[in-house]
């Protein structure tokens, strides 16, 4: 747990859209290799505060801070290329195949539109390669057979993965996906979850190794089943928590009001949704009960758990 | 079917046959016409026109001028210049209102205003300001295809998802670079198609200013001929330029496939 060192910080983030409260003082904290997911009714700010940490929409008070893995840290006050997004619409540039999509960040991450252009011979070496690095990465992803083809030639789940892969591939400090299986059929969502227990276990196997696990996620999604299944620790936003009890006279806003660590589990492993029914039973009614109103601390012990060794995965 | 899909040879077939009709239109109007009076010009039969076109093929007995060359190559050169003046002047009006707030309430209401004054209402103010010459034919395409191709490219750009600008930031880019890289090349079969529909407008500005001003071109030609009722020559002339503007469209549709086969492909167009 010592070697793990935080990637995000969200420190008392607070967002509000004229008179509408949105986001009321979020801390989170968000350590290296974690797959989190973020969860919360309906208009509870999930997507507020991914707009606030990408740097869309930059928080109203508070700040978001990226600690990348030379040690440097940067405030977020834009998109920036250390943290990649994966959108529910899986939004690939229609112009491009699926291996150009996928090189595309690494074109403008290592090369300038000048430099392409007065040096265009050193460009095509570059781009050779970049082009190799994207197929590698599809054909792991499965995608050999879709490297040249377009996005309207994909399947709603390619596209995904393409997605995926296309901000994969740039190494950011966090990737943050916002309801990324929303739109897929059953088969193809179970697929892309699977994909994410790999790049998990990917993780643990370089943690074992003494080496910084390379992925760091944060998801947001509807579905608290894949919550529990896909990511090692959930994280609940809600706007139903008792903030008459701290004084307001209107709610301030969703905070989170949940935060445990969930199980761990390898790619192939067989979600037993019985086993999670207890977990998911105090995320609703931490989360998703306007009437049952509870302090906002009540259902965080997740540093407590692992400060006490009962974390596993990277957490262990 | 609303549609309905129709084959190749199906759709070349309608064509052919639609073509067909006018020519045997054109052909039985222009033999009841003649049967009325013989020596009718305004419907001419096909010899007339043959005679007609032989005149615009052939030098000028006191000239020396080959009405075709010389038309061709004055509205040809006016057209090409004034429209890729427009062409350059809209898309980047238009990219630059898409993408900065501050350029579209600077030129956002003089665009709107420019796009409603017909160009040849105010052949007047040209004609002061350029002279006759062919500055003034390039200025009235240039003006009259700007302001809606214009607004055609900031809708374009603004229809370009928030997620795609927002995602590009994410993978390092540049300002210049979403530009560039990312809008442009996404509102480029859209710029295509906005051309095709200004070729149109851009030939009858042109036409209605040779008529008025022109010493040479199509306009000044056709309103030549037409005063000596010598419709045999007018016709040619008129078929000429439906293959000019024709040839140009296909030309732009051509770009639109060869740079933009996604867009074609995927069912957009």
């Amino acid at each position: 747990m010592e070697k793990l060192s935080p990637v995000l910080e969200c420190c008392g983030v607070s967002h509000w859209f004229g008179t509408n409260n949105v986001l009321h003082e979020v801390d989170l904290k968000i350590l290296r290799g974690e797959i989190v997911s973020l969860v919360g009714p309906s208009g509870c700010g999930k997507s507020t505060l991914l707009r606030a940490i990408i740097g869309t929409h930059p928080p109203c008070k508070g700040k978001v801070v990226v600690h990348n893995i030379d040690g440097s840290a940067n405030t977020v006050t834009r998109p920036g290329r250390d943290r990649g997004i994966v959108y529910q619409r899986y939004t690939l540039y229609p112009f491009l195949t699926a291996k150009e999509n996928v090189a595309f960040g690494l074109m403008l991450d290592q090369s300038s539109l000048a430099g392409r252009l007065f040096k265009y011979f050193n460009w095509r070496r570059l781009r050779k390669d970049h082009l190799q690095q994207a197929e590698e990465l599809l054909v792991k992803l499965k995608l050999g057979a879709a490297l040249n083809l377009y996005p309207h030639e994909m399947s709603g789940g390619m596209c995904q993965r393409v997605a995926i892969a296309q901000a994969l591939i740039m190494k950011p400090e966090i990737l943050l996906l916002d309801e990324p299986f929303g739109a897929l059929d059953e088969a193809t969502r179970e697929e892309l979850q699977q994909m994410l227990l790999s790049l998990y276990a990917e993780n643990c196997l370089m943690q074992r190794e003494g080496k910084e696990p390379p992925y760091t996620v944060l998801m947001v999604t509807h579905e608290l089943n894949e919550a529990i299944y896909v990511s090692d620790r959930v994280v609940a936003l809600s706007q139903y928590w008792d903030w008459q009890g701290v004084g307001h006279v209107v709610c301030p806003g969703a905070t989170i009001v949940y935060d445990n660590l969930a199980p761990v589990f390898q790619p192939g492993d067989q979600r037993d949704y019985v086993a999670f029914e207890t977990q998911r039973q105090t995320i609703r009614n931490a989360a998703f009960e306007p009437d049952i109103l509870q302090d906002s601390q009540q259902f965080k012990q997740f540093w407590e758990d692992v400060m006490q060794g009962k974390g596993k995965g990277v957490l262990a | 079917m609303i549609r309905g899909r129709l084959g190749h040879r199906k759709a070349m077939a309608f064509s052919v046959i639609s073509v067909v009709v006018l020519l045997l239109l054109y052909t039985w109007l222009s033999i009841r016409q003649h049967q009325i009076n013989p020596s009718d010009t305004t419907i001419p039969d096909w010899g007339q026109l043959c005679d007609g076109v032989k005149q615009m093929i052939s030098p000028h007995p006191r000239t020396g001028e080959v009405w075709l060359f010389e038309d061709s190559l004055a509205t040809g050169y006016r057209l090409f210049c004034g429209l890729s003046w427009g062409v350059l002047g809209g898309f980047v009006i238009g990219v630059l209102m898409g993408c900065f707030r501050i350029v579209e309430a600077v030129l956002g209401p003089p665009v709107k205003l420019f796009a409603k004054i017909p160009p040849t209402a105010a052949l007047a103010v040209f004609f002061v300001v350029t002279g006759t010459e062919n500055q003034m034919y390039l200025a009235m395409i240039a003006f009259g295809v700007l302001p809606v191709l214009a607004q055609s490219v900031y809708l374009a750009v603004r229809e370009v998802p928030q997620e795609l600008i927002d995602k590009s930031y994410t993978l390092g880019a540049s300002n210049l670079e979403v530009v560039w890289c990312v809008i442009v090349r996404f509102i480029l079969p859209k710029l295509l198609d906005a051309i095709r529909l200004q070729i149109g407008p851009a030939m009858v500005y042109l036409i209605a200013a040779e008529m008025v001003f022109g010493h040479v071109g199509f306009g000044y030609r056709i309103r030549l001929q037409q005063k000596l009722l010598n419709m045999s020559v007018v016709y040619p002339y008129l078929a000429l330029l439906a293959i000019f503007g024709f040839m140009m469209d296909y030309v732009v549709s051509l770009m639109q496939r060869l740079f933009c086969g996604w867009y074609v492909q995927g069912g957009k167009r």
